[in-house]
């Protein structure tokens, strides 16, 4: 479709904020570069932290600037004014959106779950679950830069306090945690009790395709009403 | 025909209505929309491309609601004001993407038809970011016309323009309308609208204030009465002839000539030279005061 | 037609050589002016304002307004406990040190871009400088202005968890001994604020545009502690023996606290924490503050918190030194930032 070959060509642009998502591989392989000196060092909590912070970030990086850096100047409008469906702007940058967070987040992660245990389970466990954060997330992100100009911050306000204080305060909210849900479906091949996920692998699948679904759907509805925020004239 | 209708459209935010119960048709030919900024042209225009939702009112385009319909872009293009297009592409690469959004069969050559009518060939190879703003007016005008749209929007197109690129631009928008288009541009620039277009929607504070060919705008406002600056060689005894004659409201002497307010403009044309050979006045030189479309507009907003 | 016509509209002008001044009115402001440091205050109070969002819409307040409340929540909730029990959860040193980086780091990332990416993004700061100003006044300014908001996300939670414990003391001397272990909070606070803005407006000041401001503080702030504290831990268990508890990351995974399970927890082994465990933490401002907190004199009361890192002893000075090369840093990005007032 078209306009993916379109969104991809906004990333020529936006290379200059893959460049985080960059930075953020490179800091995993340098993680992995200092392993051999810890031979204690379990690498399913590496796992972890790179999991439920380098991904989320890339994500929300990647997410919210797919759709809303081309909302933040503009230039949308040049999009929005051709017959394509929403639904279909949507998705397109929303495909984009995922393959960019695998390529510079999942892949990583499974670069450096496979350096660290040299291959197994644990490794494929946590680039599924990496995957499916990737989609996930990004189907959030995306939503939310329709709805907001300051996409970025919300998203983050969002990372930081729900996933990442409410859900370990509140038992009840690991239903609702696109982290949980992804970890739930590392965990289901890893089977790793330090992934600390709560969540068994159907209700993680169910709840998180739901979630996607939902989202991408209000992102829809929400471009077709796309108002611009226009200069009085 | 495709035609632009709106009917008693209104368009509010909170307590401030920008739109305030507007109703006419746009029809093909050269339309300007005029108004001072804030008058409410852009939110107009926006709601036309679809892109606001009228508070209360009908808008159509060809009979269908531009309101969540993106198919309407089928007959309709738009170029928006801001300054905003995707700079690291070429001007071809651009106007062939948009081609492609609009699933045109042909993106390539319709691209490159567009770009032409434009004139922009020589240029089409250059990053957008190295273009002239008028460059650039003239690549999104090739966009929206890519796929030979009924209808073309444009706001504020000559915006930040030199002269030579205006006139480019209004002979370019002339001859499209040629073919039949709607063409509807807003300005707040008047000797713009003046010039090219036949007729005008003027908005003033969100109403609008007046619709048609202007001259006949003019001549409509006959409670105001019309303004000559006349110049002859005794200005004094014209004067003075003029006063008796009941199409004059009013002469003064002015150190440019003799300023004639006119109730009955015909008469006191027809008069006028009568009267001059038979004092042996000799005439220089008769101008309308205020036949510019600044005086309408400055009368409308006054009132 | 129209030059005739433009004649007759601007007035009379008489042919004459020279031009003419018409006399229209226009008068000079004689009144008073105010001074440079007036301007200065100015710019730091509307900045200050806008880092929480007044004066602007609704959305512009969700943010600064949710962080400001959260950072609340386990002051006022702490001042309910020790009034009900007597003892209390929370300290005014520490206060919550994971609550506060995690919601510090998100009013960061997301208002000192509103600060200064805006000037920048609409090319507003030649105006600025058309006024009897000097370059440092404006990021000076800027600055303060954050400063004080973040000591305002940071004391005032202190100050109710003061006011809600001595509303239930008794005696003076109580109440003075709440004092007392009030101020050096107070102040470990002011470190943080200072610290923290710096750093952050200095990112920020970086690009015109918020959402890579954004992301760039945000990125900045969270991987530094959390390569930190890995970092940390990796090389305080490689002194251990045994396998170490999971600890609490800031998101999901690792049970937060202490640690369960019938492991030795590492924090109550000896202190056997090797040079590099130190230096990591160096890299962090998180933990580059709490470093140069416990070298002041600060101490861990529940042992290590999920937030902080153990006594740095001898490596103290280095932290010390470590936080002024974070704000050094962030100065010299600054000045040199609006040194050169373009088109930015």
């Amino acid at each position: 479709m078209r306009i993916t070959f379109r969104a991809t060509m906004s990333r020529k642009r936006a290379l200059l904020f893959a460049i985080p998502a960059v930075l953020l591989l490179g800091i995993s392989g340098l993680l992995k570069a200092t392993q051999p000196a810890a031979t204690q060092w379990p690498p399913q909590f590496l796992g972890t932290f790179g999991f439920s912070v380098v991904l989320p970030l890339t994500a929300l990086i990647i997410g919210t600037s797919v759709l809303g850096a081309e909302i933040d100047d503009g230039s949308v409008i040049h999009l929005l004014a051709t017959p394509v469906r929403r639904s279909t702007v949507i998705f397109s940058k929303f495909a984009v959106a995922v393959g960019l967070t695998i390529a510079f987040a999942a892949v990583p992660e499974l670069l450096a779950g496979l350096i660290a245990t040299g291959g197994g389970k644990l490794a494929v466990g946590i680039f599924a679950g990496a995957v499916a954060a990737a989609v996930i997330y990004n189907a959030i992100f995306v939503m939310v830069s329709v709805l907001t100009t300051r996409a970025i911050a919300v998203g983050l306000l969002y990372l930081v306090v729900w996933e990442g204080l409410l859900v370990n305060l509140v038992s009840g909210a690991s239903e609702l945690s696109a982290g949980q849900y992804s970890l739930g479906i590392a965990n289901a091949i890893a089977g790793n009790p330090n992934l600390n996920a709560h969540l068994s692998l159907t209700t993680a699948v169910i709840m998180g395709a739901i979630v996607t679904a939902v989202t991408l759907l209000l992102a829809v509805r929400a471009l077709s009403a796309f108002s611009l925020k226009g200069d009085a004239a | 025909m495709t035609a632009i209708e709106l009917r008693n459209v209104s368009r509010w935010y909170g307590n401030v209505v920008a739109v305030n119960d507007i109703t006419m048709t746009i029809g093909p030919g050269v339309t300007g929309l005029l108004g001072p900024n804030g008058a409410g042209k852009s939110t107009l225009l926006h709601m036309m491309a679809g892109f606001l939702e009228p508070s209360r009112g009908e808008l159509t385009v060809g009979g269908r609601p531009s309101w969540r319909n993106p198919e309407i872009f089928r007959v309709l293009g738009l170029v928006p004001e801001r300054d905003s297009v995707y700079s690291f592409l070429t001007g071809a690469d651009f106007v062939r993407a948009t081609a492609r959004l609009h699933g045109l069969p042909d993106p390539d050559g319709a691209a490159r038809q567009a770009i032409g009518i434009v004139e922009l060939a020589d240029a089409q190879d250059r990053r957008i970011s190295t273009y002239s703003k008028g460059m650039r007016q003239r690549i999104k005008v090739a966009a929206a016309l890519v796929h030979d749209p009924a209808v073309l929007l444009l706001d504020e197109p000559f915006n930040g323009m030199d002269p030579r690129q205006r006139l480019q631009m209004m002979d370019l928008l002339d001859a499209l309308a040629h073919r039949g288009r709607a063409i509807l541009f807003s300005s707040h620039i008047l000797e713009e609208v003046e010039r090219i277009s036949g007729t005008i929607q003027v908005i003033v504070g969100g109403r609008l204030a007046a619709s048609g060919d202007f001259r006949a705008i003019r001549r409509l406002m006959t409670s105001r009465p019309h303004v000559f600056l006349v110049r002859s060689s005794d200005d004094r005894l014209l004067g003075s002839a003029l006063i008796g004659r009941p199409a004059v409201n009013g002469v003064e002497l002015t150190p440019r000539g003799l300023q004639v307010r006119a109730a009955d403009y015909g008469a006191f044309t027809r008069e006028l030279a009568g009267l001059t050979r038979q004092q042996g006045i000799r005439l220089r030189e008769l101008l309308p005061a205020d036949e510019s479309l600044e005086s309408v507009f400055a009368y409308l907003i006054a009132s | 037609m129209s030059a005739d016509s433009a004649e007759a509209r601007f007035g009379a002008a008489p042919r004459s050589a020279g031009g003419v001044i018409h006399d229209i009115g226009y008068r000079r402001y004689e009144g008073e002016r105010l001074s440079r440091g007036r301007i200065v205050l100015a710019l730091c109070w509307h900045s200050l304002r806008s880092a929480f969002g007044i004066g602007r819409g609704i959305k512009a307040k969700i943010v600064p307004v949710l962080t400001f409340a959260i950072m609340c929540l386990p002051a006022a909730v702490d001042a309910v406990i020790v009034a009900r029990t007597g003892t209390r959860q929370v300290s005014y040193d520490t206060y919550v040190p994971i609550l506060r980086i995690l919601v510090m780091t998100v009013f960061l990332a997301a208002q000192a871009p509103e600060l200064v990416s805006r000037d920048l993004r609409s090319h507003v700061l030649p105006l600025y400088f058309a006024r009897p100003i000097s370059r440092l006044d404006y990021p000076l300014a800027k600055l303060t202005a954050f400063v004080l908001a973040c000591l305002a996300m940071i004391e005032i939670p202190l100050l109710i968890l003061y006011l809600g414990t001595i509303a239930q003391a008794h005696g003076g001397s109580a109440i003075w001994a709440q004092t007392r272990a009030l101020i050096p909070g107070l102040l470990v606070g002011l470190m943080w604020s200072v610290l923290l803005a710096s750093i952050a407006i200095a990112i920020a000041s970086l690009t015109g545009r918020r959402a890579y401001a954004t992301g760039g503080i945000a990125i900045f702030f969270l991987l530094t502690f959390t390569l930190a504290r890995i970092l940390v831990h990796v090389a305080t268990q490689s002194a251990v023996v045994g396998p170490g508890p999971g600890p609490a990351g800031p998101k999901g995974g690792g049970p937060g606290g202490p640690p369960g399970g019938g492991s030795v927890p590492a924090h109550l082994i000896a202190p056997a924490v090797p040079a590099a465990a130190h230096l990591y933490a160096l890299i962090s401002p998180f933990t580059v503050l709490d470093g140069v907190r416990q070298w002041l004199g600060g101490t861990n009361p529940s042992g290590i918190q999920p937030g902080g890192i153990a006594n740095p002893g001898s490596y103290g000075p280095l932290f010390g030194v470590m936080l002024l090369v974070f704000l050094g840093a962030s100065l010299a990005i600054l000045v040199s930032r609006y040194r050169k007032v373009g088109i930015a």
